[in-house]
């Protein structure tokens, strides 16, 4: 009896749980196959005339600069990603490895850090990107997703620890120097931390919107979500459009969701408990 | 052509912070050249600029592309005019602003003061010289050097849908904000879709325009420069008092849109060209893009009007005339000559300010038609500069209180207070009055 | 590149030389030369990371503090000295003052955001049908863009959308309220968008902490006839308190930090406007970046505060890096 009632209240509030989480996209992906006088004039639940009508998401690739949108993201996600496994996998490998003066200090530095949250810090960081001539630039959002990532950093060090340090030694009699050590041994069997780092800061730099909003200005430049930003102003009396362009932003997020389930779940929960 | 040019660029420069040279230095800008002198007529236009511009929906149409298409044509050297359309002018050029990179033409914001106009903008010219060419120039001077163009004049009042007003049963403008809010009221009884005024709070600028009516309401062209001279300028008869006043008047007796934080700028257009609201406080630059999204609504471009804001002095109305949006080029700018020469031909050779039914900048420019009957019935006024040495003054004291007039965040405040009552007008424009005591107590003048 | 100049040669060049060997070898025996080489190595591998962590985190805080006790204005080469008077004014200014007290509705909501994530967590680690079906339905709005997800609930809210559109067909209409335009809701409407975003990151780390609870405990727990809520109470909390630590340090500098959201949905009208929205208005726009970086810096020191509170009261907390 009570067993039944519970699992009664369990479904009811799983299937109440996906309304709510639901709803809002299904509408908005409603609203981007309406038309302009459709969507002024029916309610958000009504099904628009045509489900093929896809000029909205015509008008929103190609005026609201989406595609350049998308390359600029992977673009700066390209590089921001090499350059945070290197210096993560760097700083681990320094850090686990080696006994050295002022490696207490530096470990501190890295652990202070953390606790910076980086918007904060803004107001003084323009200046610095603003001295380095990359303000408006992809360089600076580069930088900066490469520079202040001290979770990555944090997370490569729990699984350097896990490899065996008598691989390095190994290869140390084989005459392998440090630098050898660290591409043949110690990246390759950071793989599983490296898994973890893309997907946690692949999610982070396609969702970011303060940094690109703050340095970039230049709309050739702009990642996806200042793209979809931009939309807001000249599109305000063109709901269907703006809808449109949600959904285009979702989509490939949501594709690679479902290759890539477990290693999106695996990454999360490993940053989080490793 | 302009004598001080030089001596001046060098000035302008000591007094950016060394940050901001350091990086000029190190080439962050896009030009591939170092710096051309502005000589003037020996240099022709070449090469590329960027403009950045407030009008995203002329970006969004292709007006611009066709400006760019023409002046190429007529200076085929130029290779690119990349025109960027920024929907948060004023924030977003603001920022932009604290590096060099700021495009090569643009309007100078509302909020840049005049004593910082020569750190940010190369000088145009001799005020006295061009101001006999262009009208409207006082805005954008400093020590005697005029550093913007307006790119089309305006008369300052409130749009509105014709046809709503008169089905209303309301064909006279209102004489006194009383008389206007009454009509408010009946437009609102005659029944109404969205409100009979509409604010446009959460695109927060168009609360600015509001301010166009300084001046106009005491008839009064030297009263931004006298609200330096008191510690009370929201008076219940000062201009400032009458405006806010009015402002807290009309959203505390629910004339004005139910729920404010989901208005919308491009929608308020076709809202009010079908008549679902009745007015708005704009400038005429309104009136074209007004007119133009009625008619893509399917409605009727006439039922578009415009009326003075509703005060009167000896039984006139006074309007205040005055330049938009003032072009300017960056001082950073590594193709000088080229903004120069967009300048001049977007003025003369554009036709934007016709098509935008605005006063032409140009001093022997003609009145638009559209705006000759509300030119027949009310007295322009052009703002008086400040006084020579106090040109920045104001601005001082307006940044010190805190108030910030140049930002809408103050009346959305005003209309968050008149909505939740928390507190009273009389309140309200107290605290305006002790703030802005407090900021000249605190510029000493 | 580097290597050559410090002495770590190649290896291609001398792996197969014996002596080379020896000379690279970490022991203490080796050659007083690799020694010294060897002492080198670790500073050149943190020599990047070391230098970027610094310039791009320790010298903007620390010219923050400096910027807070001046009056300077971005531009101005020259910086006066104002002492406490930003601070005071951070305190004094109601506009200012009112941005920590949005932030508390985050912060509520981020509470709110844990019960429910820990509810459906702990229902989803005990057998259940269409399992990762639900597991992907509530954690894939985290995903989503946070533009996107201020635009999909621009349109969901509006007036006569979505929401109210479902409230009165289900009878509700007296539910329906203004959703960003009544003063009184408008902050709880947007933390209640930042908790649908943020809910499935919480609920899939707690999900993962759970589920490596071994079995074997359960079994023991299940002989000893524990009922679920037992279970619960004395076997998945207790082994889940790290997560939910960290995901309390995160509530905090995450109700602090909050941007896109309000900016996209009200742009700071009405009273939503967030310590960071206010802070970038007044060192961009009105160019007070001594006033703005005061109020970082408390902004920094609350988190400081905080985390050290939590240090304190949770002690056990995972935060160990060396």
């Amino acid at each position: 009896m009570i067993r039944a009632a519970t699992s009664t209240v369990k479904y009811v509030s799983l299937v109440l749980a996906s309304i709510v989480m639901l709803l809002p996209i299904v509408l908005i992906v409603v609203g981007s196959f309406k038309t302009n006088q459709e969507f002024l004039t029916t309610g958000p639940f009504t099904a628009p005339e045509s489900w093929t009508n896809v000029s909205n998401y015509a008008t929103a690739f190609t005026r609201g600069g989406m595609m350049r949108g998308f390359v600029n993201t992977v673009v700066i996600f390209g590089v921001a990603i090499a350059g945070t496994i290197l210096i993560g996998a760097a700083t681990a490998y320094a850090l686990d490895r080696f006994r050295f003066a002022g490696r207490r200090g530096v470990l501190n530095l890295f652990l202070l850090a953390t606790l910076v949250p980086g918007v904060t810090t803004q107001v003084a960081t323009f200046q610095i990107i603003n001295w380095l001539g990359l303000y408006d630039s992809q360089g600076a959002l580069i930088l900066l997703f490469m520079g202040t990532d001290i979770i990555s950093i944090y997370i490569f060090l729990q699984f350097v620890r896990s490899i065996p340090r008598s691989l390095d030694e190994a290869a140390t009699i084989d005459g392998a120097g440090h630098l050898r050590i660290f591409f043949t041994i110690i990246l390759p069997n950071l793989k599983p931390a490296i898994a973890t780092v893309v997907i946690i800061k692949g999610i982070g730099i396609y969702n970011e919107f303060f940094l690109p909003f703050l340095y970039i200005t230049d709309p050739d430049k702009r990642p996806i979500s200042t793209a979809l930003f931009a939309f807001k102003g000249p599109f305000g009396s063109q709901w269907e459009v703006i809808s449109a362009g949600v959904v285009i932003t979702i989509v490939p997020i949501l594709v690679l969701f479902l290759f890539l389930q477990r290693f999106i779940y695996n990454g999360f929960t490993a940053g989080a408990t490793k | 052509m302009f004598p001080q040019k030089r001596r001046r660029r060098y000035v302008s420069l000591a007094a950016i912070g060394t940050v901001l040279t350091l990086a000029a230095a190190c080439g962050s800008g896009s030009g591939d050249e170092p710096t051309t002198p502005a000589t003037g007529a020996d240099a022709e236009p070449a090469g590329e600029i960027t403009v950045l511009t407030w009008r995203t929906d002329l970006v969004e149409d292709g007006t611009f592309d066709e400006y760019v298409t023409a002046f190429k044509e007529k200076y085929p050297d130029v290779t690119n005019v990349k025109v960027e359309g920024i929907t948060d002018y004023e924030g977003e050029v603001k920022t932009r602003m604290n590096t060099d990179n700021y495009g090569d033409v643009l309007a100078i914001p509302g909020s840049v003061t005049p004593d910082q106009l020569g750190d940010f903008f190369e000088p145009l010219g001799a005020q006295d010289e061009l101001g006999e060419e262009y009208r409207w120039i006082n805005d954008k001077s400093f020590e005697g050097l005029s550093y913007g163009i307006p790119v089309v004049g305006n008369v300052q009042g409130i749009v509105y849908n014709k046809k709503v007003w008169d089905a209303a049963g309301v064909t006279a403008f209102p004489t006194t904000t009383q008389e206007f809010l009454a009509d408010l009221q009946s437009i609102k009884d005659a029944g109404i879709e969205i409100a009979p005024l509409y604010t446009n709070y959460k695109d927060s600028w168009p609360l600015t325009q509001w301010d166009g009516a300084r001046g106009a309401v005491t008839a009064d062209p030297d009263y931004v420069n006298k609200m330096t001279q008191t510690d009370t300028p929201w008076t219940d008869e000062s201009d400032s008092g009458v405006i806010d006043g009015l402002l807290y008047d009309v959203v505390a007796q629910g004339l004005t849109e139910a729920d404010p934080t989901t208005t919308n700028w491009e929608q308020s257009k076709q809202l009010l060209g079908t008549g679902k609201i009745a007015a708005m406080v704009l400038g005429s630059w309104a009136i074209p893009q007004m007119a133009a999204a009625a008619e893509a609504a399917g409605a009727s471009a006439d039922d578009i009007a415009y009326m003075p804001f509703p005060a009167q002095v000896d039984g006139t109305f006074h309007a205040v005339a005055g330049g938009d949006y003032n072009l300017g080029i960056n001082v950073h700018s590594s193709n000088k000559v080229t903004a120069r020469a967009w300048i001049d031909w977007f003025n003369h050779d554009s036709g934007f300010s016709e098509s935008q039914v605005g006063l032409s900048p140009l001093v022997d420019g003609p009145v638009p038609a559209a705006l000759q009957g509300f030119v027949d019935e009310v007295e322009l006024l052009t703002m008086n500069a400040a006084p020579a040495g106090k040109e920045s003054l104001f601005a001082d004291i307006d940044t010190a209180s805190g108030i910030v007039t140049t930002d809408p965040k103050y009346r959305q405040k005003i209309v968050d207070d008149a909505r939740s009552g928390s507190r009273t007008k009389e309140q309200v424009l107290t605290d305006l009055n002790a703030a802005w005591a407090k900021g000249r107590a605190e510029v000493g003048s | 590149m580097t290597t050559a100049a410090t002495g770590l040669r190649g290896p291609t060049t001398a792996a197969d030389t014996p002596d080379a060997r020896a000379a690279r070898e970490p022991h203490p025996g080796g050659t007083g030369g690799a020694r010294r080489r060897r002492r080198l190595v670790p500073y050149l591998f943190l020599a990047i990371p070391v230098g970027l962590l610094v310039l791009l985190t320790y010298v903007p805080v620390v010219n923050m503090f400096w910027y807070s006790v001046t009056d300077w204005d971005g531009l101005d080469k020259v910086k006066t000295f104002v002492g406490a008077d930003n601070y005071r004014e951070v305190f004094t200014d109601p506009d200012n003052v009112r941005v920590f007290w949005v932030s508390l509705y985050y912060f509520v909501g981020s509470f709110v955001q844990m019960v429910v994530a820990l509810y459906f967590a702990t229902i989803l680690s005990f057998r259940i049908r269409f399992k990762n079906l639900w597991k992907g339905i509530l954690f894939f709005p985290y995903l989503i863009n946070g533009v996107a997800i201020g635009l999909i609930f621009l349109n969901f809210l509006r007036p006569a959308g979505g929401l109210d559109s479902t409230l009165t067909a289900v009878g509700l209409e007296s539910l329906v309220r203004q959703w960003t335009g009544d003063p009184d809701i408008a902050n709880v409407t947007l933390a209640g968008v930042s908790v649908w975003r943020y809910m499935g990151l919480n609920f899939v780390m707690f999900l993962g902490a759970i589920q490596s609870i071994s079995s074997e405990v359960y079994e023991a727990a299940e002989i000893d006839g524990a009922s679920r809520w037992h279970e619960f109470w004395f076997i998945i909390l207790p082994s889940i308190r790290p997560i939910v630590g960290l995901s309390l340090i995160l509530a905090i500098s995450g109700s602090l930090s909050v941007y896109e959201i309000p900016k996209v949905m009200t742009d700071g009208g009405n009273g939503t406007e967030t310590f960071v929205m206010r802070t970038v208005w007044m060192a961009f726009n009105r160019g007070m970046v001594g006033l703005a970086s005061a109020m970082a810096v408390v902004l920094l020191l609350i988190v400081l505060v905080i985390t050290w509170i939590q240090r304190l009261v949770l002690p056990d907390d995972e935060v160990d890096l060396a």
